[in-house]
């Protein structure tokens, strides 16, 4: 029973680039519904984490499950295993030559080999729920950026995914547009959608999450209620990121 | 000039030659340099290896040591009859495909990573990114080196007399041995290359303006 409810299994994750070690073995696992928030130092491998997870970086050792089925065997294949998780990219990484509506419906009609249509018709009901039915003829370069990030989700949401991943959302945005996003995201926590978030933004962790993960070099250093890890933080490292983050949030409001 | 007048449908007819030889090759050289250029980006060392030796080669020799070469040396060594003009187009084409592999190849860098991994973590395939999502961009990239490639190639294409290939230049010839007149008959063949240049690479601005990406100033 409590089996099925794990959507995604990690167990001794580790990877490296050129000698120098990303992951040293991450553990952990996700149930259904839950939103989990990484947080830690630039470096310290969360993007490189998110990207091992849906093969879009080969993990060096370790196993990953989706759904209780082994991906990191041999036999996984990776075009499936992404189709079924959503990646939402720092960057947003729309297709500039599309409009949005058409970056929502491309990966429909190849990959789930939908009917034009029926492609159509689906993509716009995801535009709707990010508010962008109206910008739906839009290029990528005719949008700001939050617009982007939105069409980005809804561009992975539309492949009907089993769990989502946020890879810094916010990050290249203009403070102004941040909270559009973030909004966006919200709603999807509150509907349940699975996620991992790779966040800065404390208030959306405090807020949202489940739980928050804390990685340092590489490892899962401390994990738990957001309460707990933002105000009440065993490790040093821990303590001093967030009082850091809080001091510029508090200079913010100043 | 009368004699000249009465030649002058027989040298226009060439512009048909012209065109064939710049067609076929440009054809050619597209679907080549196109491969090439997704092999040299995506594909091992090995095949980046061979296209580089490919590229090298063809960019290295000088056309007309190409068509003697293939014409008299390697079609017939390998049992192959083409007459001139076949030949002349499949030179033309083999070379270049060597200079639009690199035209491809710059632009699908430009482009950076990104796109083809925001495709990948959709479930496309590789082969699936290339084709929907970096190519369609890449082309566009492309269309202003192309269009050096057409005005290069429909120049080029009149080293074929050589070859005795009924093109412009000629059938010019032709005239100018007929007539005893140089001046004008040359003048001419100048003329219409000129036009040529000119017509197709405004043409290909005009593709390029109307495949314009909407917001997107500068870079496609």
């Amino acid at each position: 029973m409590t089996e099925t409810n794990v959507v995604l299994k990690v167990e001794g994750l580790q990877k490296s680039f050129a000698g120098t070690k990303i992951l040293d073995g991450v553990s952990f696992e996700i149930d259904r519904g839950q939103i989990k928030v990484i947080c830690g130092p630039s470096g310290s491998g969360k993007s490189t984490l998110l990207r091992c997870l849906n093969l879009l970086s080969m993990p060096d050792k370790g196993r990953v499950w989706l759904e209780g089925r082994e991906i990191t065997n041999e036999e996984s294949n990776v075009n499936d295993v992404r189709q079924r998780i959503g990646f939402v990219f720092q960057e947003f990484n729309l297709f500039n030559h599309l409009t949005a509506l058409r970056n929502v419906s491309i990966a429909l009609e190849i990959v789930k080999k939908m009917r034009k249509d029926e492609a159509k018709a689906l993509a716009m009901k995801e535009l709707e729920k990010v508010n962008l039915a109206n910008d739906a003829h839009k290029y990528p370069a005719e949008l700001s950026g939050g617009q982007k990030q939105r069409v980005a989700i809804a561009r992975a949401l539309a492949m009907n995914p089993v769990i989502m991943f946020y890879d810094e959302p916010t990050s290249a945005l203009d403070p102004h547009l941040i909270g559009e996003v973030l909004d966006v995201m919200k709603k999807l926590a509150q509907e349940k959608l699975t996620s991992i978030v790779v966040t800065h933004e404390i208030g959306f962790a405090r807020t949202v999450a489940d739980e928050i993960m804390f990685m340092g070099e590489g490892r899962i250093l401390e994990h738990g209620p957001p309460s707990q890890i933002i105000e009440n933080p065993e490790h040093e490292v821990v303590r001093d990121f967030f009082r850091r983050i809080n001091e510029l949030y508090r200079r913010d409001e100043q | 000039m009368t004699a000249f007048a009465e030649f002058l449908p027989y040298i226009l007819s060439g512009i048909v030659w012209t065109l064939g030889l710049v067609a076929g090759g440009i054809g050619i050289g597209f679907v080549i340099g196109l491969f090439m250029a997704i092999g040299q980006v995506y594909g091992g060392e090995e095949l980046k290896a061979i296209i580089h030796a490919y590229v090298w080669f063809f960019r290295s020799i000088p056309l007309l040591v190409l068509l003697f070469l293939f014409y008299w040396g390697v079609f017939p060594a390998t049992g192959f009859k083409l007459d001139p003009l076949a030949c002349s187009i499949v030179v033309l084409g083999l070379r270049s495909g060597a200079y639009q592999s690199q035209i491809f190849r710059g632009a699908i860098m430009s482009l950076g990573d990104t796109q083809l991994v925001a495709a990948r973590a959709l479930g496309m395939s590789q082969m699936s990114g290339i084709f929907h999502v970096v190519l369609p961009q890449a082309l566009r990239i492309s269309m202003p080196g192309w269009s050096n490639e057409y005005a290069t190639m429909i120049k080029d294409s009149s080293i074929t007399f050589a070859l005795g290939v009924l093109e412009i230049l000629t059938r010019t010839r032709y005239v100018v041995a007929a007539t005893n007149e140089a001046l004008i008959p040359y003048f001419f063949a100048g003329a219409l290359f000129l036009v040529l240049t000119y017509a197709g690479t405004k043409a290909v601005n005009i593709v390029y303006e109307r495949t314009k990406i909407p917001g997107l100033v500068g870079k496609l």
